[in-house]
């Protein structure tokens, strides 16, 4: 076992503030109770332990708050977040009829993170994070409750993703700008940024336009063991035994990492040359040990002339942008608000030259 | 000094720039970035609970996985919010079974073993995990008003509120107008499922509060058990409350052999039958079991409360359970005296309120009394199951607009019910309650529902301290659920309490609580020194 029983704690400690460390260990902890050597889940406790909070019809700090059903057949559900708009007389009561505005709102949809298997849509760290990206960027943000492994494996989450794609497409009251159209954008962390790619190719192949995709620390593995996992192995929250078994829990039984899924440049993945994928923030975090794996996706887009940005954060470990209580986590922030915003500028700027 | 020095920003984030006297100041106040997380810890515990943290981390590396997990799934949690607490139990659980691989499991007693037969047969946990098909993954809330409903629909609810809003102004011609022009617009949608159906029972109300003011909204006593029947049967929401208060009262009640259970609403004493059962399999023999009911005396001179009491003692007499029954009949519950419920001394007082100290909203002295007699009982144990909603608001608009939410989100799940007549049936019993909110005012309106959070502020202030609902209970309410087919019920713990809802609206909450010892007496006051000042 890497580490053997010794407590490899010290790293750790020294790169992050103290709550932030409570916070992450915390959850490893607990995860680590929930995961069984054979491949089952807890599922129940699991429940019991994550945080959750309700939505909010109130405006709070500006943002208010609402469930809707996407799919009744599958209880798919999302959590809509709205900034209050300035002029509204009565905030909170949302005019499901008319279109948002005939400025551009971008409209962000958000998948959590977990690994697959962890949290929802309305555990309260995503909640409030969701609610963050709608204060920072000026958008509407769609926080998908996808379908969770182990009980639904691949291809569950994307089928989930694409069903929410469609849904924001179509809702007319999403529209906004003057050429009335919902500006889509996809944005996920860990498990989150894996759903964020896949949903992103099976768009590339339907008539739904996206504007930008973001993926924070997204999931991707590979059947070989690279270097930052070897060094990273257990010491910043995060082992690479615990990897395999979310994706054993996720791919296709008896599949192994190389699925294209997972591994969406390796031996059994595909070039996207020639594809009009669209452009992509890649946020990795110089202290999380799937790094190399993000690097090589970043890599593999770049090669097939994709438009893509990559941010490095050196001291970042994983969960940083949780709390706002880092540089990183400012970092970030700004750099997705420019991402999803410069759109709208060019938008306004293509509009007022088309008069 | 350890790792985590001054110069490493902490929570608040100004702190650290910011003199030490602010810094003290908010070393007693929770971190408010972990609470935005979901998790109560006071910034000046936060190096402490880091500190347990990883000490349980070096028990679990050091203990194999395999008996982690069952360590972690044989233990009771409560209360995940206070993280502190929660490092802590698992610690002292980790603690008392190091260097004990084998007698884990004899060591953690859990009432798990009894309980398990309560409803269901004990099954072992990976067993369901394995059969999960379609799992409740506790998906969120749809609103009436969502998208996914067509025009129709959501004019239906804007004109709902403009309504209601009339009504509020006192504006008769104009909500009476309205009403007229929702029926016809009601023709238009589907009245059999989602808006269609709930505006229906809304725009009735609306027109009785208007036209038929003394109007009385409860069926006949025999309609209002048929309703209650169905309505038991067609979703879990009662199921739950019986269940968790019980799953409450047996852990209470461990180790007592004298027990005394006040039942604030007997109704037809469904909740008692599994109780019973489960006294009768407790390890060492079943306790002696006394339950008083409460409830209305029969119109007819019939002794109704008797008669539940019969079946239940018949039951009892059939699993050898020792078993008395008395029925106290009241109108209302600030009718009933403490000495009519005869608490014996050596006895071991549950209270269980099944939705019924909302009813007591009506006046604050009533709720008042009836706390203060619970109080005096000096109960082991007080089960409060409430509907979780905000139906007793000032303003008749803002109940109006809550229950129309509320009771959107209550029709959606029963939607989901296949069975019939259940199904049809059991919304009568819902439409009950929607009319009391709606048309009545004053003592009649007793369906003065309050969220958890206010009730939590009550019985704190009438002197309760909460017992914390665990695991155990919120595992067994999930298999509950299972035995409905609908998939969108969803329970959770929120600190200690559990609520059971739909799509993460929570419907119904269950809590606990015991009465706080009496302060100690006032210390006679000492004369006051006689100081001289000698200039």
């Amino acid at each position: 076992m890497a580490g053997g029983n010794e407590v490899n704690l010290n790293e750790a400690k020294t790169v992050v503030p103290l709550n932030t460390w409570i916070l992450i260990s915390n959850f490893k902890l607990a995860y680590n109770l929930l995961r069984r050597p054979d491949g089952t889940f807890n599922r129940h406790l699991a429940e019991f332990l994550d945080r959750k909070v309700p939505a909010n019809a109130i405006p709070v700090d500006g943002v208010f708050s609402f469930d809707v059903v996407i799919d009744k057949a599958t209880s798919l559900v999302s959590r809509v977040y709205c900034p209050v708009p300035v002029d509204e007389a009565q905030p909170g009561i949302v005019e499901l009829e008319r279109p948002l505005s005939t400025e551009v709102v971008p409209v962000i949809i958000f998948f959590h993170g977990g690994s697959f298997a962890h949290s929802s849509a309305n555990s309260a760290i995503y909640d409030t994070l969701c609610r963050r990206f709608v204060g920072i960027c000026d958008a509407v943000v769609v926080s998908v409750n996808y379908r969770r492994a182990p009980e639904n494996r691949y291809p569950c989450a994307y089928d989930d993703g694409c069903a929410a794609l469609k849904w924001v497409s179509s809702r007319p009251w999403l529209r906004s700008g003057k050429d009335c159209k919902v500006h889509m954008y996809l944005c996920g962390d860990s498990s989150g940024g894996n759903i964020v790619h896949n949903v992103a190719m099976r768009a590339v192949e339907s008539d739904i336009v996206l504007l930008g995709i973001i993926l924070l620390n997204p999931l991707f593995g590979g059947e070989g063991r690279t270097e930052s996992e070897t060094k990273l192995d257990g010491k910043y929250f995060v082992a690479v035994q615990d990897r395999d078994w979310y994706w054993r829990a996720f791919l296709p039984e008896g599949d192994d990492r190389n699925h294209p899924a997972c591994n969406p440049f390796g031996p059994r993945g595909r070039s996207l040359e020639g594809l009009e994928f669209p452009k992509s923030l890649v946020v990795v975090a110089g202290l999380d040990l799937v790094q190399d794996w993000q690097l090589a996706y970043v890599e593999g887009l770049k090669k097939a002339g994709q438009d893509v940005k990559l941010l490095y954060l050196e001291q970042a470990t994983i969960g940083f942008y949780l709390l706002p209580n880092n540089n990183y986590f400012y970092t970030v922030m700004d750099e997705i608000k420019q991402f999803v915003r410069s759109n709208c500028y060019l938008l306004k700027l293509q509009n007022s030259s088309n008069k | 000094m350890g790792p985590y020095d001054a110069s490493i920003p902490t929570g608040s984030g100004s702190c650290s720039s910011s003199s030490s006297s602010s810094c003290a100041r908010k070393a007693s106040d929770v971190d408010g970035l972990l609470a935005g997380a979901g998790y109560k810890v006071k910034s000046s515990d936060l190096l402490q609970v880091a500190k347990r943290l990883e000490r349980l981390e070096t028990f679990m590396v050091n203990t194999p996985s395999e008996i982690s997990q069952q360590l972690a799934s044989d233990t009771v949690h409560y209360n995940p919010t206070d993280l502190a607490s929660w490092v802590d139990s698992l610690l002292s659980e980790f603690n008392h079974n190091y260097n004990q691989p084998h007698s884990f499991s004899s060591s953690v007693s859990d009432l798990s073993d009894f309980t398990a037969d309560l409803h269901f047969s004990s099954v072992p946990d990976y067993w369901i995990e394995k059969n999960y098909t379609s799992p409740p993954h506790h998906p969120l809330t749809a609103v009436a008003a969502a998208a996914t409903e067509e025009d129709s629909g959501i004019r239906l609810v804007h004109l709902l509120m403009t309504c209601a809003e009339s009504v509020q102004r006192g504006d008769v011609s104009l909500a009476g107008s309205l009403i007229d022009y929702m029926q016809t617009l009601l023709s238009q949608v589907n009245r059999s499922s989602g808006i269609g159906k709930v505006a229906g029972y809304f725009i009735d109300a609306l027109s009785r509060r208007l036209f038929y003011p003394q109007a009385v909204c409860a069926g006949s006593a025999f309609e209002n058990e048929i309703w209650y029947h169905h309505f038991y049967e067609a979703c879990p929401y009662l199921k739950f409350a019986h269940f968790t208060a019980n799953q409450a009262i047996l852990e209470a009640f461990d180790g007592h052999d004298c027990l005394h259970v006040i039942d604030f609403n007997l109704m037809y004493g469904l909740q008692w039958p599994a109780l019973i059962q489960a006294l009768a399999l407790r390890p060492g023999g079943p306790p002696f079991l006394r339950i008083t009911g409460i409830g209305p005396a029969s119109p007819d001179g019939h002794d109704s409360l008797r008669g539940i009491g019969l079946k239940l003692a018949e039951l009892a007499r059939s699993v050898n359970v020792r078993f008395a029954f008395r029925g106290v009949a009241a109108s209302r519950l600030d009718h009933v005296k403490p000495w009519m419920l005869k608490v014996g001394p050596a006895e071991v007082v549950a209270v269980n309120s099944i939705m019924q100290l909302h009813r007591l909203l009506s006046s604050e002295e009533s709720l008042d009394t009836v706390l203060a007699w619970i109080r005096s009982l000096k109960p082991r144990i007080v089960t409060v199951v409430e509907q979780e909603a905000n139906h007793n608001e000032p303003e008749f608009l803002d109940r109006f607009t809550e229950s129309l939410y509320y009771y959107s989100t209550m029709f959606d799940s029963l939607e989901a019910c296949t069975i019939q007549p259940e199904k049809t049936v059991a919304e009568m019993y819902i439409q009950r309650e929607i009319c009391n909110i709606v048309s009545c005012e004053g003592l009649a309106r007793v369906e003065r529902h309050e969220p958890l959070a206010k009730w939590k502020a009550r019985l704190g202030a009438a002197g309760f301290w909460p017992l914390h609902l665990g695991s155990n209970a919120f595992k067994q309410a999930n298999m509950l659920l299972t035995l409905f087919s609908a998939e969108g019920y969803c329970v959770e713990e929120k600190e200690g309490c559990l609520t059971i809802g739909w799509h993460s609206r929570p419907l119904i909450a269950a809590s606990a609580w015991q009465a706080a010892p009496d302060p100690p007496p006032d210390p006679v006051p000492t004369p006051a020194p006689h100081v001289v000042v000698s200039s």
